[in-house]
């Protein structure tokens, strides 16, 4: 295969303007999906309020046969700062993966290939921006959602930006694993539904809500989000540093966790994709 | 449009055919899950780990008394997740693979192709229900008072569950985007059917809303059932009638929106990649 080579200047600008126009593209999708807030947004509402009351109460429904459903300020704002990060991961891993697929179909996976940019960036530059503003609506729909009903309290500083950008480079790393899978299988729905709920049960070692056996909080520390919902956790209710870099939550462990999520969906991304290439199959069905 | 008359005789050769046509869909269905089993096994492995970890979460370990309440959900959330998403998963791929578009050339009607895509995603989501709930319950020795009559509801949340995946099968038609809802939407049912806690131990307003979702009452009348008391405790109380009445709505919707949004894709030219 013969390559061309742009000159630096306009390398430069193509390449820019490839991302921006990935951007506009994954923007005016997402605009057309706007309806799926009105769905969405009530779910993670009512989850958020009534999971609380749920979690370590199986031995009272037993004996009693039902719940103390009261609302808890304090529960309730722990569980917000849980489902917020986790949104955005659901998002992200979900749309990548059901775009990703109609591409696949439809063949116009292949045209990714016509662009300047690297496939993994293109798969992942426009949906993640978009992504992100759509995750950033329904956490301020959610936040407003459960406020009117129960009052929340975190200490809420400019520094939790850190974790957050952390959170998003996770989730697109763990995207891009999907989405790696998806290039190979495909037809893998019910897998990415297995996963992100096995990552939302995961991480709840990450937050006092409930006390997990020791071998669950273990295994949850190389779960996606739990070191940095661990370090949210401790920055919103705790006071301590953002950037505190050794202990549970700690920064340098965190920048592990995310660089390691992040190169492994970059090296499964490329796995899958080469597969698929070898096989002929990245349009073919 | 001229249309050519059936050379088919009458109305039992029709008959013959329409039964025919829905096995030819049943079986392309079915072969290609055989194409997917691997991923089928991983998904009810992950299913499996989901209901364990929801267990462990809620009940603080393996309370086997919760578990023998929740896994007649866990059974229904299998069928409701695979009709509603390898249904989403089937349709869209024929929509952007063209081939949606050559299936409208034969003579199979609407119905032939709802049966025959229900039929497969039936079978596969029944496989993976059965071995999760003999798995568990094997497995954890629960125990449930079995009596034929809990093959009603069953067969039931079975119907209802089809019918939430035809009504997202239909839905991926009009809205190509409906993959990523059906992901929020099965984690409502999930939530709301009993798969964490028994609906019944929700506040009576949130019961009530529960009893919307698919599946929510099939759970409540098998519960009812399983634990030792008769059909008839469940028609008392009101949940068969009201399983009944949702099974028929959810089809009946189901099958209106696919045939609608089906009629107004032809007319738009909207059956291939939008």
């Amino acid at each position: 295969m013969t390559t061309m080579s742009y000159p630096t200047a306009v390398g430069k600008l193509s390449y820019l303007n490839a991302v921006g126009n990935e951007i506009y593209k994954a923007m005016r999708v997402a605009w057309s999906e706007r309806v799926q807030l009105i769905i969405e947004v009530p779910m993670f509402i009512v989850f958020t309020l009534l999971l609380g009351p749920m979690l370590g109460q199986g031995h009272r429904i037993i004996s009693t046969g039902t719940l103390n459903w009261s609302l808890s300020s304090h529960t309730s704002s722990i569980l917000f700062v849980w489902f917020a990060p986790y949104l955005l991961l659901q998002l992200q891993v979900t749309k990548m993966f059901w775009r990703l697929l109609g591409e696949i179909q439809s063949g116009t996976l292949e045209q990714v290939y016509l662009s300047p940019l690297p496939s993994w960036l293109v798969t992942v530059a426009g949906r993640g921006i978009a992504v992100l503003t759509e995750s950033i609506i329904v956490a301020g729909l959610l936040f407003a959602g459960v406020r009117a009903l129960v009052p929340l309290h975190f200490h809420l500083t400019p520094s939790v930006l850190l974790p957050l950008a952390l959170i998003i480079l996770v989730s697109i790393g763990v995207s891009l694993i999907i989405a790696g899978l998806t290039l190979v299988w495909r037809r893998i729905p019910m897998i990415v539904e297995g996963i992100l709920i096995l990552i939302f049960l995961g991480s709840v070692s990450a937050i006092p809500v409930v006390t997990m056996p020791g071998w669950w909080d273990a295994l949850g520390r190389l779960f996606p989000v739990n070191v940095v919902l661990t370090n949210l956790y401790g920055v919103l209710f705790q006071g301590r540093s953002v950037t505190t870099p050794w202990g549970p939550g700690g920064l340098v462990w965190m920048l592990i966790v995310t660089a390691v999520y992040l190169a492994a969906g970059i090296l499964a991304f490329r796995a899958g994709e080469k597969i698929a290439k070898r096989r002929g199959s990245l349009s073919r069905y | 449009m001229t249309a050519i008359p059936s050379p088919l005789g009458g109305p039992w050769a029709t008959t013959k055919l329409q039964a025919r046509l829905t096995a030819n869909e049943t079986t392309k269905g079915l072969r290609l899950l055989q194409g997917r089993w691997r991923s089928a096994f991983v998904a009810a492995a992950g299913l499996a780990l989901v209901f364990m970890g929801f267990s462990i979460v809620v009940g603080g370990g393996f309370d086997r008394p919760l578990m023998a309440l929740t896994l007649p959900e866990l059974m229904a959330v299998a069928i409701a997740q695979t009709a509603a998403l390898q249904g989403v998963g089937g349709i869209a791929e024929e929509i952007n693979g063209g081939t949606l578009e050559q299936s409208q050339l034969g003579p199979a009607p609407h119905s032939v192709h709802i049966a025959g895509r229900l039929a497969a995603l039936a079978v596969e989501g029944l496989v993976m229900a059965a071995a999760l709930g003999a798995g568990f319950a094997l497995a954890f020795r629960l125990h449930f008072h079995l009596n034929p009559a809990v093959l009603i509801p069953a067969l039931l949340t079975v119907a209802d569950a089809l019918g939430y995946g035809l009504i997202m099968t239909a839905l991926t038609v009009r809205i190509s985007s409906t993959g990523a809802t059906v992901h929020v939407l099965n984690m409502a049912i999930v939530f709301f059917g009993g798969m964490l806690v028994p609906s019944t131990a929700f506040p009576h307003g949130v019961e009530i809303f529960a009893r919307f979702v698919p599946t929510t009452l099939g759970t409540q009348v098998s519960n009812t059932i399983l634990s030792g008391h008769p059909l008839s405790a469940a028609w008392n109380n009101g949940t068969l009638p009201w399983l009944i009445v949702h099974v028929i709505v959810l089809l009946t919707l189901g099958w209106a929106i696919y045939v609608t949004f089906m009629r107004r894709a032809r007319r738009e030219g909207g059956l291939s990649p939008r």
